[in-house]
């Protein structure tokens, strides 16, 4: 059989070379299993997967705490003094014996003594002569309050001097005290005069003031249960009315912003200013911008482009294709609103007062749910409406409870009179004359009709705030449903 | 060990009361050593006059000075019959009255009961708060002289009672075996003039002994038979009379001291198990209808107590009108001795003490006593602050412990009074440093 070479040099090819003999294929380093793992499942994922070999390594005990290095150590029963002692007594303990037995003792450093003040004869003579208290007495006082560490209900129950006069604690304090502030006062001061006016001023003592307080405390202890009752109740009643107060303030000041509006003088409005500044201000800044529309840095503001065409009024042109034009102040991303339906936009009474405010709105004819032409216009008027029934019953709310307050007022001041009943009489002409001027209401056209009923109902819940005072109303809400149903009788 | 500043130099701390003493190393948690303070003892001629001998009812009253032949003390004291032996207690009204048995009592707890040698330990003792000078003078010398200790300290129960509570200003409302007492505690000083004590205790065993032996309508009189005395008995239903035998060899033979403490012993375990006190204050209609509790006395007797149990609580807060009028020396009740201890302190710092209230006494382990008391103080102080360990031994106990808190302290061993100190100065030393 030729060979390989034979062939080629027949075919007159280039003679290779023998190919080396294939070598023996290398064995893999020898990768120990390790614990815990299959040896088919480490055949198939081979050794490479580390994490998988350390998870797998066997698991090792903590270490055992070092405790004391190791060695044991010697304690001893030694005998030992303490420095704060005076005597020799030598006391045993327990101590390692590695301690070194000339330590001073741990404890000792503890033993503070306080500054005491002495004084000579001669300093007492210049300096603290009193007429209330003898240098025998003083020293006593010292003494006793260098002895119990100017603990000073101890040092009162301990005080024992046959003293002219029973000294109470205030006096004793006010003794100490002025005699410790003049000796520094008086003597030689080492350091420098805000050191020296610091330690003085804690020996600052008055007097007067001390037993006040204290008879303050005193009688404060000394309040029967009924006094505490009452004056938690007064502080309750207190708290209540400055409550009650602060609401009605805001409810009133509500009232005119909505009423008023502007025109109220109210400081919340400022913010509403503010706000409205801002925007002109905004227009203003737009405007310019829009000025020199030819540099090529304002096209980032999209809405200003828009703007640039819809500037230029045409009122005349807008009205005939009934065009409205909406006053787009923001220009940022936030303040950018999609298209929406107008009817999505139809306005809600407050959700406290709905009910109320609905039914009022139905006693109209009004549904405030359902505008068949909700235009602009139509959306304004309906909101102004709302607004108005919602101030209307806010009104009526404050009427009845100031009116419920009167009452309760005169009925601790026992003076219910015939005053009331003839108030309320009033009251009810007075919502018979609502309803009159309803009723003609109703009977107007169609068109001004929305327009007219808020305008009425305004003037009259103004008129109710003006004089939400004196009015009292019986239950309206009863008077309403009746009036409710006599006009839709009368409108079928 | 530094932190909390803890040193224990083999101090030994031993609080005498009028129903044990206790002793025990400082730094321990409980006393090694509990030993009934009563005592028992055998007249140099005994059964020579034992009849003559007139001993009044109570023991606590009459230690008088006998000549004493032997000593019977601790566990097999005066629990154990013995032919003709008396029973005596060295205290009267918490203080000690004769130092004979008490130091024999402190050697026994110390040398026969902890087996130590007073010689090696500095030793800590303490006293109530109206304890007189001579008396702990007399205790310093029969330390030093007698027991030859290295060093001594005198400290006031009140303040250790806040020590034991982790105070160290506090109201210390001390219910004890003879005596209760209020004691306003400053920074570790007892203010004295705002101490108040009386023998209220007593006089609750005294009432509870009165509804026992006396009969009612609707119970016989019960007899205080100790088991001791007693040779067989049978079982009896509820209220039917006892069916017993004495022990006709010891009745005679009995002294009348031993009859009266085993019987006060009978009566503190009536107390111990049913009395109790109402906690809101007295009201028959509550008292009623509490359930009633049974017991059964040595004799096999066998009785209901209802709403009766909770008058002998009801005597340490209010004293019944009829009581005030036709007897004037009534001790002070609990809430008149807290008032007048408030009355002596500072408005201000009643305050501070009121949210510091410590109770504590074997007494105030009585039933219902810490929610009575509760009740009444809150009822004027509404920000008062009860602490009452409910561990038992930390109550009965806390004058001990609060000396062994005390005796470990590091800071303290600069307190003791040595033996050099003694000999050098003599008692004044004494008055000197346990201020």
């Amino acid at each position: 059989m030729a060979a390989a070479g034979d062939i080629r040099s027949a075919l007159d090819l280039e003679l290779v070379p023998p190919a080396p003999p294939p070598q023996k294929k290398a064995a893999p380093p020898a990768v120990r299993k390790p614990e815990g793992i299959s040896r088919e499942l480490f055949s198939l994922i081979g050794p490479s997967s580390t994490t998988l070999v350390a998870q797998l390594a066997k698991p090792r005990l903590k270490q055992k705490p070092n405790l004391g290095q190791g060695s044991k150590i010697k304690w001893e029963w030694r005998a030992f003094k303490n420095g704060a002692r005076t005597d020799s007594l030598q006391l045993h303990h327990w101590t390692k014996a590695s301690a070194d037995p000339n330590e001073e003792y741990q404890f000792a450093k503890y033993n503070v003594q306080p500054v005491a003040y002495t004084y000579s004869q001669d300093e007492y003579t210049r300096f603290l002569e009193d007429e209330e208290w003898t240098k025998e007495e003083t020293d006593y006082l010292m003494n006793i309050v260098r002895e119990y560490d100017t603990r000073w209900y101890v040092i009162l129950d301990r005080y024992d001097f046959p003293s002219p006069k029973e000294r109470t604690m205030e006096d004793i304090k006010d003794r100490y005290c002025a005699v410790c502030r003049k000796l520094i006062r008086n003597r030689p001061w080492a350091g420098d005069d805000a050191s020296k006016n610091l330690l003085m001023a804690s020996f600052n003592f008055d007097k007067d003031r001390e037993v006040m307080r204290k008879k303050y405390v005193a009688s404060l202890e000394g309040r029967t249960k009924e006094q505490i009752a009452e004056e938690e109740a007064l502080y309750m009643e207190i708290k209540r009315l400055e409550q009650n107060e602060r609401r009605f303030k805001r409810d009133r000041d509500d009232l005119l912003r909505t009423i008023a509006g502007i025109e109220s003088g109210l400081p919340d409005i400022v913010e509403d200013e503010a706000a409205l500044t801002g925007m002109l201000l905004d227009a203003k800044r737009n405007k310019r911008k829009g000025g020199d529309l030819d540099s090529p840095a304002t096209p980032l503001l999209g809405g200003s482009i828009r703007r640039i065409p819809t500037v230029p009024k045409n009122t005349a042109y807008d009205l005939q294709h009934c065009i409205t034009r909406t006053d787009q102040t923001g220009t940022t991303k936030a303040a950018h609103q999609p298209a929406y339906l107008r009817s999505f936009k139809l306005p809600f009474p407050k959700a406290s007062v709905a009910p109320k405010v609905s039914q009022t709105l139905t006693e109209l004819g009004v549904s405030h749910t359902r505008l068949v032409m909700p235009t602009h216009a139509n959306v304004a008027l309906l909101e102004g409406l709302i607004d108005a029934a919602t101030s209307l019953v806010e009104t009526k709310k404050v009427v009845d409870k100031v009116d419920y307050d009167i009452q309760v007022l005169k009925n601790r001041l026992g003076m219910q009179g015939p005053a009331t009943k003839m108030e309320e009489g009033e009251d009810g002409m007075e919502v018979d004359d609502g309803n009159d001027a309803e009723g003609d209401i109703d009977a107007e056209g169609e068109d001004g009709r929305a327009q007219s009923v808020v305008s009425t109902r305004s003037a009259r819940s103004r008129k109710q705030a003006r004089r939400s005072v004196s009015v009292s109303s019986v239950d309206t809400s009863a008077t309403v449903s009746t009036r409710a149903g006599t006009k839709r009788q009368r409108r079928n | 060990m530094v932190n909390y500043g803890g040193d224990e130099v083999s101090a030994l701390v031993i609080d005498i009361g009028t129903s044990s003493v206790r002793a025990g190393y400082a730094g321990d948690d409980t006393p090694k050593a509990v030993i009934p303070t009563s005592y028992g003892y055998h007249r140099t001629a005994p059964d020579a006059d034992s009849a003559m001998q007139d001993v009044t009812e109570d023991p606590m009253n009459n230690p008088g000075t006998p000549k004493i032949a032997k000593m019977h003390m601790g566990q097999y004291g005066p629990t154990v019959w013995r032919e003709g032996m008396e029973v005596a207690n060295p205290m009267v009204e918490g203080l000690v009255n004769d130092f004979g048995p008490v130091a024999a009592l402190m050697r026994h707890a110390v040398v026969d009961v902890m087996r130590c040698n007073p010689s090696d330990h500095p030793i800590l003792v303490t006293e109530p708060a109206w304890n007189t000078p001579a008396n702990r003078e007399r205790m310093a010398e029969i330390m030093f002289e007698e027991f030859q200790v290295p060093a001594f300290y005198i400290a006031n129960t009140g303040v250790l009672n806040a020590f034991a509570a982790g105070k160290g200003s506090a109201l210390v409302i001390d219910v004890g075996h003879t005596m209760a007492s209020v004691t306003p505690v400053v920074d570790g000083f007892v203010l004295r003039k705002g101490l108040a004590y009386s023998p209220l205790p007593q006089y609750v065993h005294a009432h509870a002994r009165h509804l026992l032996v006396n009969p009612t309508p609707h119970r016989r009189g019960i007899d205080l038979f100790p088991h001791q005395l007693i040779a067989n008995k049978l079982p009896v239903d509820a209220g039917a009379p006892p069916r017993f035998a004495l022990r006709e060899d010891r009745v005679p033979k009995t002294t009348q001291s031993w009859r009266a403490w085993s019987e006060a012993r009978e009566v503190d375990e009536w107390i111990q198990s049913v009395a109790g006190v109402l906690e809101t204050g007295w009201n028959d209609q509550a008292a009623a209808s509490r359930p009633p509790k049974q017991y059964e006395f040595p004799t096999g007797y066998i009785s209901y107590f209802g709403p009766e149990r909770y008058s002998v609580g009801e005597q340490f807060f209010l004293h019944a009108p009829q009581m005030m009028s036709s007897n004037s020396h009534l001790p002070k009740t609990m809430t008149a001795l807290i008032s007048e201890s408030l009355r002596a302190c500072d408005p201000e710092l009643r305050q501070v003490i009121m949210g510091n209230v410590v109770l504590t006494g074997g007494g105030s382990l009585f039933a219902g006593f810490g929610d009575r008391l509760s009740a009444e103080l809150s009822r004027n102080f509404p920000h008062v602050k009860i602490h009452s360990p409910g561990n038992p031994v930390e109550r009965r106990y806390g004058g001990w412990l609060g000396g062994s808190v005390l005796g470990s302290l590091g800071t303290f061993h600069q307190l003791w009074i040595s033996k050099e100190e003694w000999a050098e100065h003599g008692k004044a030393i004494v008055g000197q440093r346990c201020k």
